[in-house]
C-alpha cells in the first residue's frame, strides 16, 4: 500500500493547490512511510479507551455573537463606521453647556434609536445563524458505545469516537476509515463539494483494520493512532496506527474521510474521528467572509467625505462671520449682553456651527439603508419565482448590503459542475453502424431492439455494441430491492452501463475472473483477461475478454481521435457516417465516446500477454512500458459506433445565459473539470456557438504561453475592432503562466476582448485569482457563482458571491452573499431584484441627502439674518425628529416599493439592465445635481415665506408673531415639498407609498397640535404653546402652503418633462409603453435579427484562425469527454479484480 | 399522553419553505404609475396659471385694503423745555436712563376704517440672536420664582450691585421696549387699549403671576437692570395685566424672526363714539415718552398705525407671487407645448421600435 499512497500524494502535489493551500504548495511532505515527529507535536488517539487529553468537541459555530459578547462586539462594529462615530461626537459636543444651538439630547436620542434598530436587526440575523448551526450540530450519527451503536448528535462527537457512516450522508468530522461494506475496506466518496471534481474518489482503509466488519470486532480493537496536529492542508495527512502487539501501519491521505465529503455507493463505513469541529481541515480552511461593500456604498462614503469638507468650510465661514459680527456689535448692542461672554472665542463658535450644520450628513441614512436592504433581502427570500420546489429551497440573501450591487454586475464567473450542470449523466443517443438510435420509453419500442429481434443487417454490430457497453467498464453492480444499482467512480461509465441495461443488456454480476450479462434474457459470461486502463493521455480504455464462444476479443472505448487512428485499414464501412453523427452530437453539446472492437487470435494474444506481463513487472518506466504494450494490441480495430451522453444541464441554463449576455454581462466559466468537458458544456448551454472563433491556450511553458498570447493579441489588434465574438479557452497550467507578472497585463487585455472565457482544470485558488484580476483591472462589478467548497475562494473574492443551495453541499452557500437553488434564478436575481434594488437604493440615498441639505442649509440662510449667532429657525425637537419621524417613511417607500417596470418586462428586455449596470442612476454627477437641486429648493423654501412674512402681521386681529412661527411655516413647507419631491421621483405608487408620503405630512400636523399642548406639563417646547391655533388660523399659511411647494417643484417638473419629451431613455419608453397598453406582445414580436451570426459564419469560412492544436480542434467538434479518477488509491484493474458480487456484503452490525 | 405526542409529531411533519404567494410578498401590489408627459402635465400648467392669476389679483387687492402709516421717530426733536433743539436720541445718549419727550404731528391722508392697531417697529435689532433668544427663564415666567434663576439668563440673572436674583431675568426681559406712545387729536387723548395684544395662549398658559400679592412675592428679587420701574408697576391699574401677565412684556417675549420687526403695541378703543369706525383722515399728534436707546447700534424706532385685512397687515408679496407664478406657468405651458409638438413624433417612433434587442441609448 505505501507505494500507491506515495504515488498519489505526489500526483496531488503537482496538480493541485486546494483552497487556502498556497502555503502548502511548496512545503515538504514528510515521508508517509512512518510518522516520527517529536512528542508534543502530534496527536495521540487511544482506540476504545479514554483519551490522554481532552479534545475539542465536534460543535461548529458560524454565528457572530453570543449573549455575553453581543454588546461589546456590536458596539465595536457600529462605531467602526465613520458616520456613527461622527454622530456620537456630535452628541458628546452637545453636552458642553452653552455650545449647542439645539439642546443636549437632540442627536443622542435619534442615535440611540438608530442603534437599537440596528441591534434588533443584528439579533434577528444572528439568531438565524445560531439556528443553522444548530441544525448541523444536531444531525444524528451512530457512535459505538460499550459495544452497541447509539445515535448521538454531530456536536457530541469527539476525537477517538468510532462511528458508522451510512450511504449518501456527509462525514461529520475528519475520519480515518477502518472498514467498509465494500471489499478491502474500499469506499467511494464524492468530493465535488470540496474540489469540484465530478468523478467519485476511492478511499481505502489499511488492511490491518479492513477485516473489522462486525461490531464485536470493533470493540476488540486495541491500540492508538498517532497523527499530526490539526492543520489546514487538505490533501495531506500523516499518521500511524499502532495496534498493541502488532506492527504499526502508516496512515496517509487515502485513509482520510474529510468533513464536507459524502459517502457514495458504499453502504456503510466504520471510521475513527481524528479531527473534530473547528479542527477539521474544512473548518481550518474556512476563512471568515470578508466584509464586502457595494460600489454604491463606497461612492456614498466619498461623497459623505466631500460633504463633511463642505460642512467644515461652512463652519469656519460662519464662525469667522460670527467673530466679525460680534466684534462689531458686542459694544453697541447693549440688549444682547455680549460684552462679558466667551462668545468671542472662535473655538466655541466653530463647535456651535458644527452642531448646527451636522445634519447635512443624514443621520438616518445608515440605518434607513440598513433596514431597507434587510427588507429588500426578505423580498428576495420571499420571491416565489426563485423557489425551487423539488428541493424545497427558496432563495436566500445572506448579506443584505449588496442588494444594489446585483444590479451592476458586468462579469459573471460561473463554476460548471453543479452550477451549470446537474452532475447527472444520461445516455442520450448512440450511433451504431451508421444509424442513430434514441432510447424510447420502453426497450421494446426502440428501433434498436426491434432491429436486433428482426435480425436487421446490422444486428450483429448492434449486439456487439451493447455487449461492449455492458462489459467494458469498471462499474460494480449491486442487487437491491428495486433492481440493480450500479456503483461507479465515473459517472459516464454508469450512464453507459445503464444505457445498455435499458436496451436489455443487463450487467449484473462481477467476480474477479469474469463478468456476467443478461443479454435479452440470455446469460453470457465474459472472462476478463486484461484491463488496459483509462488515462487522460491514452483517452481510451480497453478490456480483453474471452467470449462465451471462446474467442478472444478486445473491447475499446475512447476518444474518436484515438480510436480512428487505430482502426483497421479495411474497416471503412461506417467511418464517415459515424464521424458525421459525432459532429451532430457534439453540436448539441453531448459528450461522445467511440466504441470499437478487435478480434485477437489466440497466438497473438499469448505473445502479447508475455510482453504485457514484462511491462507490468518492470522496475523502471513501468507506466510508459505499459502504455507501449497496450498500443501493440489496440490495433486493427473495427468501429462499432459512438455513444452520446448528456451531461444534463440545470433547467433553463441556455435561456438564462442568453438573457444575461443580452444584458451586456460577460460570462466566464471557471471549472476544475477537463477541457473537453468544459467546452462541451460551453456548447450545450449556448455560451459558445459554432459561429464563434475559439482560441485555445494549452501551453506547457512560460515562453510558449507568452508567444501564443502575444500572437493572438496581435491578431485581435489587426482584425476589425468591436467585433469580438471570440471564445477563449485556457487550462490551469497555462493560466499559471499567463497570470505570472510579466504576462498578466497582456493576458488580461486579451481576455477582456473576448466575449466568453472558459478556464478549465483550474484550482480553487486560481479561480479566485482570475476573479481578482478582473475585479481589479476593470473596476467593474464581478459576480461569482458556484456550488462547491472549491468555489468558496472565488465567491469570497468577487464583488458578489452566489452559492447554489439545496444540493447537499452547503459550503459555497454558506460563504456566499446570496444563495439560490438553480442557476436560472440568477436571471431574476440580477435582472429583476438587482436592477430594482439598484434603482431603489440610488433614489433612497440621493433623496436622503437631498432632504437633509434642503432643510439644514436653511439654517445657513437664517444665519445671514441672525447675526451668525447659530440660532436655529426651528424648534429643537421638531428638527431633531425630522429624520426619524417626519421624513423617515418616504425613503422606505422608495427603497421597498419603487419599480419602474414590472418583473415580467425586466425579464423580457434584458437591456433594461444596462442603465444600472453602467451606474447611470447614482454617480458623482447625479449626486451633485441633487445637492444643487436641494440648495435651490432651500433658497425658495426660505425666502418665499420670509417675503410673505415681513409685515409681521399675518392675522386679522393684528397680532404679531415670532421667529418660531416663521420657522414652523418654513418647516411645514419643507416637509410638504420634500414629501412631494419623493412623490415626483416615485414611479410606482402602491398604497404604502401613499401612506408614506401623505402620512408624513399628516404626522407633522398632528405633531404640531400635540406638541403645542405639552408645555408646561412637560418641560419641552416652551415656545410652542398656542402654535397650532395661531399657525392654522392664518390664511397666509394656507396660501403659502399652495404657493411655496408648487413654485419650488416647478423647476423639477419642467426638467423632468423636458427630459421625458426630448431625451427619453429606453427605460422610460418601455415603462410608458407598458403603462399605456398592458399588452407588450406587439412590441416584442419583432423578428430577431440573425445578421451578425450569418456574417460571423461567412467570415469563419474565409479566415479560419490557425489554431494551436489540430487534435484538440477535432475533439472539440466531436465532443469527446469522459471523466474518470486517475492515479487514485486503487487502480481500475484492481477494482475490477476485487469485487465478487455473488458474495453477500457484510452488514456492518 | 403518548398519543398526543404522536399527533404532535405528525403535525410538525416537514414544513414547506415555499414562500406564500401574496401580492405584497411578491412585490405585485397594485400601483398607480403616473407618467409625466407633456400630455398629462401641460393641462395642469394651464390650470395652475388660470387659477393663480385671479387669486393673486384678489390677494393684491386685499393687501391694498389694509392702510398703513409709518412714522420713524428715532431722531425726533425733544419737546422738553430744558433741552429744546436737540434730538431725544442725543439727549438719551448723554443721560442714560432718563426720559425725553417729543411730539410729532402727522396727517392721516385716508380713513383708517375698521380695527386700527398701533405697532412699534425696530430695525437692526437682533432679537433673533442665539444668546438673546435663549436668555429667559420659563419657570419664572410661569410664576414659579426661584432664588436661582436659570443659567440661561446670564449675564442678566443677578443684579451685580446687590447680588439679588432678577425677576424676570434674562436679556429679553431686560431689554423690554419702554417708550410710551400716545396719540392725540387736537390736544385730546385718543384712548388706546393695552390688552388683547398678546397671543391668548401665551397669556393663558405661559405667563402667570405668583400666588398672592405680587409685590410680596417679588421681595428678595431685583428688577431687571435696564428697567426704570418694577415688575409690579407695569400696569398698576389692571392687576390682570400686571407683573408677568403684562401683555407688553408677553408680546416682547415672543422674539422676532428678523432684525427688522414690529410688535403690536396698542389697539384703538372703538367704544368711544368718535373712533367707532376707526381713525378718520385728519391731523394727529404722536406723543412719545422716549426712553429706549437704539442709535448706538444704528437702529431705528417707528410707530406704525395699521388696519388689517384677512391677510393681516399690508404686504403685497403674496399677491405678486401668485400672479408671477401663474404667468410663468402659462408661459412655460406654451413653450412646452411647442417642444412637445416638435418632439412627440420622434418619441412616438422610438416607443414603437422598442424590442428586446434595441440598443440601449
Amino acid at each position: 500500500m505505501p507505494s500507491v499512497s506515495r504515488l498519489r500524494l505526489s500526483y496531488r502535489r503537482t496538480e493541485f493547490t486546494g483552497p487556502g493551500l498556497l502555503n502548502a504548495y511548496d512545503e515538504d511532505i514528510t515521508s508517509s512511510a512512518g510518522f516520527d515527529a517529536e512528542d508534543g507535536e502530534r496527536r495521540v488517539i487511544i482506540l476504545n479507551g479514554t483519551q490522554p487529553v481532552k479534545y475539542c468537541n465536534n460543535r461548529i459555530t458560524t454565528a457572530k455573537y453570543n449573549i455575553i459578547s453581543f454588546l461589546p462586539s456590536f458596539l465595536f462594529e457600529q462605531f467602526r463606521r465613520y458616520s456613527n462615530c461622527f454622530f456620537l461626537l456630535i452628541a458628546l459636543l452637545q453636552q458642553i453647556p452653552d455650545v449647542s444651538p439645539t439642546g443636549r439630547y437632540t442627536t443622542l436620542v435619534p442615535l440611540m434609536f438608530i442603534l437599537s434598530v440596528s441591534a434588533i436587526k443584528e439579533i434577528i440575523e444572528d439568531v438565524k445563524r445560531h439556528r443553522a448551526d444548530n441544525e448541523i450540530n444536531h444531525r444524528p450519527i451512530e457512535r459505538l458505545e460499550n459495544g452497541t451503536w447509539s445515535t448521538v448528535r454531530w456536536s457530541e462527537l469527539t476525537v477517538g469516537d468510532i462511528i458508522k457512516v451510512t450511504i449518501n450522508t456527509f462525514f461529520p468530522a475528519d475520519l480515518i476509515i477502518l472498514s467498509s461494506s465494500e471489499p478491502q475496506a474500499m469506499c467511494f466518496i464524492e468530493t465535488a463539494n470540496l474540489d469540484g471534481e465530478t468523478n467519485l474518489k476511492i478511499r481505502q482503509g489499511v488492511t490491518a483494520t479492513a477485516g473489522l466488519l462486525e461490531t464485536k470486532d470493533l470493540t476488540m480493537l486495541q491500540g492508538r493512532i498517532e497523527c499530526e496536529l490539526p492543520n489546514r492542508h487538505l490533501y495531506e495527512f500523516n499518521g500511524v496506527l499502532r495496534e498493541y502487539g502488532k506492527q504499526s501501519v502508516p496512515l496517509g491521505n487515502d485513509q482520510v474521510l474529510q468533513r464536507g465529503a459524502m459517502l457514495r455507493n458504499t453502504a456503510w463505513v466504520f471510521a475513527v474521528v481524528v479531527y473534530s469541529g473547528q479542527e477539521t481541515k474544512l473548518m481550518k480552511n474556512s476563512t471568515s467572509a470578508p466584509l464586502k461593500r457595494s460600489t454604491v456604498d463606497k461612492l456614498t462614503n466619498t461623497q459623505i467625505l466631500m460633504l463633511f469638507m463642505i460642512l467644515i468650510s461652512l463652519c469656519i465661514t460662519s464662525g469667522l462671520c460670527n467673530l466679525f459680527w460680534t466684534r462689531e456689535h458686542s459694544e453697541t448692542d447693549w440688549y444682547l449682553g455680549l460684552s462679558d461672554f466667551k462668545s468671542m472665542s472662535l473655538g466655541y463658535n466653530l463647535l456651535t456651527f458644527f452642531i448646527l450644520y451636522n445634519n447635512l450628513i443624514p443621520i438616518s441614512l445608515q440605518v434607513t439603508l440598513e433596514l431597507v436592504r434587510f427588507l429588500q433581502a426578505i423580498f428576495i427570500n420571499y420571491d416565489i419565482e426563485m423557489y425551487y420546489e423539488p428541493s424545497d429551497t427558496p432563495a436566500m440573501a445572506r448579506t443584505s448590503n449588496l442588494n444594489e450591487e446585483l444590479g451592476m454586475v458586468k462579469y459573471i464567473f460561473s463554476d460548471k459542475t453543479g452550477t451549470l450542470t446537474q452532475n447527472v449523466m444520461a445516455f442520450k443517443k448512440c450511433s451504431i453502424a451508421g444509424h442513430v438510435y434514441i432510447p424510447q420509453r420502453t426497450p421494446e419500442e426502440s428501433l434498436l431492439v426491434q432491429n436486433i429481434l428482426r435480425r436487421h443487417e446490422t444486428a450483429e454490430v448492434i449486439e456487439e455494441f451493447l455487449v461492449l457497453l455492458s462489459v467494458c467498464h469498471t462499474v460494480i453492480p449491486e442487487r437491491g430491492d428495486e433492481g440493480i444499482i450500479y456503483h461507479a467512480a465515473s459517472p459516464d461509465e454508469r450512464a453507459l452501463v445503464e444505457g445498455a441495461h435499458f436496451f436489455g443488456y443487463v450487467f449484473d454480476t462481477r467476480t474477479p475472473e469474469y463478468v456476467e450479462i443478461n443479454a435479452l434474457g440470455q446469460r453470457r459470461r465474459y472472462q476478463v483477461l486484461n484491463v488496459l486502463e483509462f488515462t487522460s493521455a491514452r483517452k481510451r480504455m480497453s478490456l480483453i475478454v474471452r467470449t462465451p464462444e471462446g474467442k478472444i476479443k478486445l473491447f475499446c472505448k475512447g476518444a474518436d481521435s484515438v480510436i480512428y487512428e487505430r482502426l483497421s485499414a479495411h474497416d471503412l464501412q461506417y467511418r464517415d457516417r459515424t464521424l458525421q453523427h459525432l459532429e451532430e452530437f457534439a453540436s448539441e453539446g453531448l459528450r461522445t465516446l467511440c466504441l470499437a472492437v478487435a478480434d485477437i487470435q489466440p497466438d497473438v494474444y499469448e505473445e502479447w500477454r508475455n510482453t504485457y506481463h514484462k511491462a507490468a513487472t518492470a522496475l523502471q518506466y513501468r507506466e510508459r512500458k505499459l502504455e507501449d504494450a497496450a498500443d501493440l494490441i489496440e490495433i486493427n480495430l473495427r468501429l462499432l459506433g459512438a455513444t452520446a451522453i448528456e451531461d444534463r444541464l440545470q433547467d433553463g441554463v441556455p435561456e438564462t445565459i442568453a438573457a444575461l449576455l443580452d444584458a451586456g454581462i460577460f460570462i466566464w466559466v471557471l471549472t476544475g473539470d477537463k477541457q473537453e468537458t468544459a467546452i462541451n458544456i460551453g456548447y450545450s448551454c449556448k455560451l459558445i456557438s459554432h459561429a464563434m472563433d475559439i482560441i485555445i491556450l494549452n501551453e506547457e511553458s512560460l515562453d510558449a504561453t507568452r508567444d501564443v498570447i502575444l500572437r493572438h493579441f496581435g491578431e485581435f489588434k489587426s482584425s476589425t475592432a468591436n467585433d469580438t465574438n471570440v471564445a477563449l479557452v485556457i487550462d490551469g497550467t497555462t493560466l499559471k503562466y499567463a497570470l505570472s507578472c510579466d504576462l498578466r497585463g497582456d493576458f488580461q487585455e486579451l481576455c477582456l476582448l473576448c466575449r466568453v472565457v472558459i478556464c478549465c482544470r483550474v484550482s480553487p485558488m486560481q479561480k479566485a485569482e482570475v476573479v481578482e484580476m478582473v475585479t481589479q483591472s476593470t473596476k467593474a462589478v464581478t459576480l461569482a457563482i458556484g456550488d462547491g467548497a472549491n468555489d468558496v475562494a472565488m465567491i469570497q473574492k468577487a464583488n458578489v458571491g452566489i452559492g447554489i443551495s439545496g444540493v447537499e453541499g452547503l459550503q459555497a452557500a454558506c460563504a456566499s452573499d446570496y444563495s439560490i437553488a438553480q442557476f436560472r434564478f440568477l436571471q431574476r436575481l440580477l435582472l429583476v431584484h438587482g436592477a430594482w434594488n439598484y434603482a431603489r437604493i440610488s433614489k433612497l440615498i440621493l433623496y436622503s441627502f437631498y432632504k437633509n441639505v434642503c432643510l439644514y442649509v436653511i439654517e445657513l440662510w437664517f444665519a445671514l439674518y441672525s447675526g451668525w449667532s447659530g440660532q436655529i429657525l426651528f424648534e429643537r425637537w421638531t428638527i431633531g425628529l425630522y429624520n426619524v419621524l417626519f421624513t423617515a417613511m418616504p425613503p422606505f417607500a422608495m427603497g421597498l416599493f419603487e419599480k419602474f417596470c414590472t418583473a415580467e418586462t425586466m425579464l423580457k428586455y434584458p437591456m433594461l439592465y444596462k442603465p444600472s449596470q453602467n451606474a447611470k442612476f447614482f454617480n458623482v454627477k447625479v449626486f451633485w445635481i441633487w445637492i444643487f437641486n436641494a440648495l435651490l429648493h432651500s433658497v425658495f423654501l426660505f425666502w418665499l415665506p420670509m417675503a410673505a412674512y415681513t409685515s409681521d402681521t399675518i392675522w386679522k386681529d393684528g397680532k404679531t408673531n415670532d421667529y418660531l412661527m416663521m420657522g414652523n411655516m418654513v418647516y411645514t413647507y419643507v416637509i410638504v415639498t420634500v414629501c412631494l419631491k419623493a412623490g415626483l421621483i416615485t414611479n410606482s405608487w402602491t398604497w404604502l407609498t401613499h401612506v408614506a408620503i401623505w402620512g408624513s405630512i399628516v404626522i407633522w400636523f398632528v405633531f404640531v397640535v400635540i406638541y403645542s399642548h405639552c408645555f408646561p406639563f412637560v418641560n419641552l417646547g416652551s415656545n410652542f404653546p398656542g402654535m397650532d391655533i395661531m399657525l392654522l388660523s392664518t390664511p397666509v399659511f394656507y396660501l403659502g402652503l399652495v404657493l411655496v411647494p408648487i413654485t419650488t417643484l416647478l423647476i423639477d417638473v419642467i426638467c423632468k418633462l423636458i427630459h421625458n419629451t426630448v431625451f427619453k431613455t429606453l427605460t422610460e419608453a418601455v415603462r410608458e409603453t407598458e403603462i399605456r397598453r398592458n399588452d407588450l406582445a406587439e412590441v416584442m414580436n419583432e423578428p430577431r435579427s440573425s445578421f451578425t451570426e450569418t456574417a460571423r459564419l461567412l467570415r469563419n469560412v474565409f479566415t479560419r484562425r490557425a489554431n494551436t492544436r489540430v487534435e484538440t480542434e477535432l475533439e472539440l467538434s466531436h465532443g469527446y469527454a469522459f471523466s474518470q479518477e486517475e492515479g487514485g488509491v486503487v487502480p481500475q484493474s484492481i477494482i475490477i479484480r476485487s469485487y465478487d458480487t455473488n458474495l453477500p456484503k457484510p452488514e456492518g452490525n | 399522553m403518548s398519543m398526543r405526542q404522536g399527533e404532535g409529531e405528525a403535525n410538525v411533519a416537514p414544513k414547506s419553505k415555499r414562500p406564500s404567494d401574496s401580492a405584497f410578498k411578491q412585490q405585485r401590489l397594485p400601483a398607480w404609475q403616473p407618467v409625466l408627459t407633456a400630455r398629462t402635465v401641460l393641462p395642469t400648467f394651464f390650470v395652475i396659471g388660470v387659477l393663480f392669476i385671479p387669486i393673486g389679483v384678489v390677494l393684491l387687492h386685499l393687501s391694498n385694503t389694509a392702510n398703513e402709516l409709518v412714522i420713524d421717530y428715532t431722531r425726533c426733536k425733544s419737546s422738553d423745555p430744558g433741552n429744546a433743539g436737540i434730538t431725544c436720541a442725543d439727549y438719551l445718549q448723554a443721560n442714560t436712563g432718563k426720559q425725553c419727550n417729543c411730539n410729532i404731528n402727522f396727517n392721516l391722508t385716508s380713513d383708517f376704517r375698521g380695527d386700527v392697531y398701533m405697532y412699534y417697529g425696530l430695525t437692526n435689532y437682533y432679537q433673533n440672536h442665539r444668546r438673546y433668544v435663549k436668555s429667559r427663564d420659563d419657570m419664572q415666567l410661569l410664576g414659579q420664582l426661584s432664588q436661582t434663576p436659570s443659567t440661561d439668563c446670564a449675564p442678566f440673572a443677578y443684579n451685580p450691585e446687590n447680588q439679588l436674583p432678577i425677576a424676570p431675568c434674562g436679556a429679553i426681559a431686560n431689554s423690554l421696549f419702554n417708550d410710551t406712545l400716545k396719540l392725540t387729536q387736537g390736544g385730546v387723548n385718543i384712548n388706546l387699549l393695552n390688552t388683547g395684544i398678546a397671543w391668548p395662549s401665551d397669556k393663558r398658559v405661559k405667563f402667570h403671576n405668583p400666588e398672592g400679592s405680587l409685590s410680596q412675592a417679588l421681595k428678595g428679587f431685583s428688577k431687571p437692570i435696564f428697567w426704570q420701574q418694577g415688575l409690579d408697576e407695569l400696569d398698576p391699574q389692571n392687576p390682570e395685566n400686571n407683573g408677568f401677565q403684562n401683555e407688553d412684556l408677553i408680546v416682547w417675549m415672543r422674539t422676532a424672526a428678523l432684525p427688522s420687526f414690529r410688535k403690536l403695541y396698542r389697539r384703538l378703543d372703538q367704544t368711544n363714539n368718535n373712533y367707532a369706525k376707526g381713525l378718520m383722515a385728519g391731523e394727529y399728534t404722536l406723543n412719545v415718552e422716549y426712553r429706549y436707546p437704539v442709535v448706538s447700534f444704528d437702529g431705528t424706532k417707528r410707530m406704525i398705525l395699521s388696519t388689517t385685512s384677512v391677510l393681516g397687515g399690508k404686504n403685497p408679496f403674496l399677491g405678486i407671487a401668485y400672479i408671477v407664478v401663474g404667468a410663468i406657468c402659462i408661459t412655460l405651458g406654451l413653450g412646452l407645448l411647442l417642444i412637445h409638438m416638435r418632439c412627440s413624433r420622434s418619441s412616438n417612433m422610438e416607443m414603437i421600435n422598442v424590442n428586446p434587442h434595441t440598443q440601449y441609448s
